[in-house]
């Protein structure tokens, strides 16, 4: 391939790699920042009872064909009985006031320090002191499209778009890195963000489980359409005959 | 330094696969370990807390006041060291004072089920059946999925010969995990052992299921004989279920020997010497 | 390659039941040696110097190949022991995978080839 372009090697040191490093390093520093401030949440009895209901209804619903049609009407009938059935109880609504509860304020303070702010730190850091460089280009060819994605803070439009510039390949190691912290950190580590990203995108969502309305209410109905075909019905005769 | 490395690696497998091998970590922690406790690293209360159950276990209860110590002084306030010294007294038989340690760190956080779980052990060691199967169906009622809780409530209905609510908890430990064949042996147990016709068809189904899933279960296998025999001999039974029951109980009497036949002669004759007391 | 097995009953009414903390942790291995060998492959890609087509092919040569070892591991025969599904060991994570693929590729390309 030959090289339309001719990069001073200095910028391999002095921007491609810090970059790299810095990356790295930040979200090595942050999976142990975030395991230091975590705290160990405490579940309310009630949302662990609910939970501990919803579960064992669940394993009613799938393994119901192993246990006799009898028991299993008895165990419907406890969890659906109206008025009274497991999950036809009123609970009284739970909706958690920030501002009252000031266990919740620390969690978020704490998730905001461990995500947002280096986020906004390290990347406005990165943007002001390696702007403008162009840093690599991409063993592949791309289509134009790529070109605001991979050339951020270099406009130059006659640019072939496979070069990639400081700015976009901080960014491209963010999201890249994210199965080598699972290879180095072990699974379940909170260095990833945009892992976490996605977890305050969909933070509305989240406050869901608080009521178990909802949860209860799909339980209930996926319990109500179950229909009962004990697997055993025949079991004497097909196990006679697999032997022969 | 590399002796310690060893013995904690043999010390996490059996952390990690729940061996029971209480004998064999003491002996690694009085040789090895105990001059070293500050060598330990990371593990250390891992290894601190399986040591003092072991040592528990044995009866060793030097050994269990020490690693109850050492936790202390690292964590003055944890519940699970003070779940370790409610054992300790446990052990001792000092039911009333490990009670109320318990009683602490329920009422410290409600959702500890090892808490609530040793509280009906203790029930149970004290011989009140009545009150642990109560306390368990309390404990059940928030824990409704636990698998060990069902467990224990149908042994404790069975020693009271409760058996149709113990059949309610077996049933309730198949739906958990449906591919167990001991618990539909289990099951069939019970359900024999309530008689009737009814429950003992429902017995042969189920000791059926346990073969299915694991045609080597010879209690299933004589159980299954037994409940086949049952239902030829019945007064009430149809002439035409009874050579049905007469077929299987054949086909069973098959596999009994067939089973016989495939552990050889002389490893019948090795087990047999090592069941001999040696002097 | 994980120790921990699945309790199987091949009975011959082929009931196959699987212990799902085993087949759980058997996958988690294979991502771990998916990752690695993205990552292995990728510096290799970069430092060969393979561009376009060149590197999307040896990728996926990579990924066949890791899988055959995994086949291998595991026993032709006795696979089902600890997969649940051939294909699904081949497939999944394949684009996952691609990402760190190309990361090492370009990383490694750019180090050595572009300055």
């Amino acid at each position: 391939m030959t090289a339309d372009l001719i990069v001073d090697p200095q910028i391999r040191f002095w921007v491609f790699l810090p970059i790299v490093v810095i990356t790295f390093l930040v979200g090595i520093l942050r999976h142990y920042i975030a395991s230091l401030l975590s705290s160990q949440k405490k579940v309310e009895i009630q949302q662990f009872e609910d939970s501990q209901l919803i579960l064992r209804a669940r394993f009613l619903r799938e393994n119901a064909k192993f246990i006799p049609k009898n028991s299993f009407l008895i165990r419907k009938h406890a969890f659906n009985k109206e008025n009274e059935g497991y999950l036809m109880q009123k609970r009284p609504a739970v909706t958690p006031n920030m501002m009252t509860d000031p266990s919740m304020m620390t969690d978020m303070v704490k998730g905001n320090l461990t995500n947002v702010l280096p986020m906004i730190i390290i990347g406005g850091w990165i943007n002001w002191m390696f702007s403008g460089f162009i840093t690599t280009k991409v063993p592949f060819p791309l289509t134009l499209r790529f070109k605001p994605m991979l050339q951020r803070g270099i406009e130059l439009s006659h640019l072939d778009a496979s070069w990639v510039s400081s700015a976009s390949w901080y960014f491209l190691n963010v999201f890249g890195l994210r199965s080598i912290y699972a290879l180095v950190l072990g699974e379940n580590n909170s260095a990833d963000q945009s892992k976490q990203m996605q977890d305050q995108m969909s933070g509305a969502a989240m406050a869901m489980p608080n009521d178990p309305k909802v949860p209860f209410k799909a339980e209930w109905e996926a319990l109500e359409i179950v229909d009962h075909q004990w697997v055993l019905t025949h079991i004497e005769n097909t196990i006679m005959q697999s032997d022969n | 330094m590399a002796n310690i490395t060893s013995n904690l690696e043999t010390l996490r497998i059996w952390r990690e696969n729940n061996d029971r091998k209480s004998r064999e970590i003491i002996e690694i922690w009085i040789n090895n370990l105990v001059l070293n406790i500050q060598k330990l690293g990371k593990e250390k209360p891992q290894v601190l807390k399986q040591v003092c159950i072991a040592a528990l276990d044995c009866y060793n209860m030097g050994i269990a006041r020490k690693c109850i110590e050492e936790l202390y002084r690292d964590f003055p306030k944890s519940l699970r060291v003070k779940k370790l010294e409610a054992m300790y007294l446990e052990a001792e038989e000092k039911y009333e004072d490990a009670i109320e340690i318990l009683d602490g760190i329920i009422k410290h956080d409600e959702t500890n089920s090892g808490a609530r779980k040793r509280k009906i052990a203790i029930l149970k060691a004290q011989n009140k059946n009545a009150e642990a199967i109560k306390e368990l169906t309390d404990y059940l009622k928030i824990f409704m999925a636990d698998f060990e809780g069902w467990q224990e409530l149908s042994e404790l209905y069975i020693n009271e010969q409760d058996f149709s609510k113990a059949a309610f908890c077996v049933e309730e430990l198949i739906l958990h995990k449906p591919h167990n064949h001991l618990l539909h042996q289990r099951y069939a147990d019970i359900k024999y052992t309530q008689g009737g016709l009814e429950n003992i068809e429902l017995a042969r189904s189920y000791y059926c299921q346990a073969l299915k899933l694991n045609p080597k279960n010879m209690r299933a296998l004589y159980g299954l004989y037994l409940a086949t025999t049952a239902i030829t001999t019945s007064q009430k039974c149809s002439s035409q279920k009874k050579k049905e029951a007469q077929k299987l109980s054949e086909w069973v009497l098959e596999q009994i020997e067939q089973q016989y036949k495939d552990v050889s002669i002389d490893n019948v004759e090795k087990r047999l010497e090592a069941l001999q007391i040696k002097n | 390659m994980s120790s921990k097995m699945k309790n199987g009953n091949n009975n011959a009414a082929n009931v196959m039941a699987y212990n799902d903390s085993a087949i759980r942790n058997n996958l988690s291995v294979v991502e771990y040696c998916r990752t690695s060998m993205a990552a292995l492959s990728g510096c290799t890609a970069g430092v060969l110097g393979l561009t376009g087509l060149y590197g999307a092919a040896f990728y996926i040569f990579a990924v066949t190949s890791l899988w055959i070892m995994i086949l291998c591991k595991a026993g032709p025969s006795s696979f089902n022991k600890y997969f649940i599904s051939r294909q699904a060991l081949l497939t999944n994570g394949f684009f996952g995978q691609l990402f760190t693929y190309i990361l090492c590729w370009t990383f490694i390309y750019g180090m050595v080839h572009v300055y």
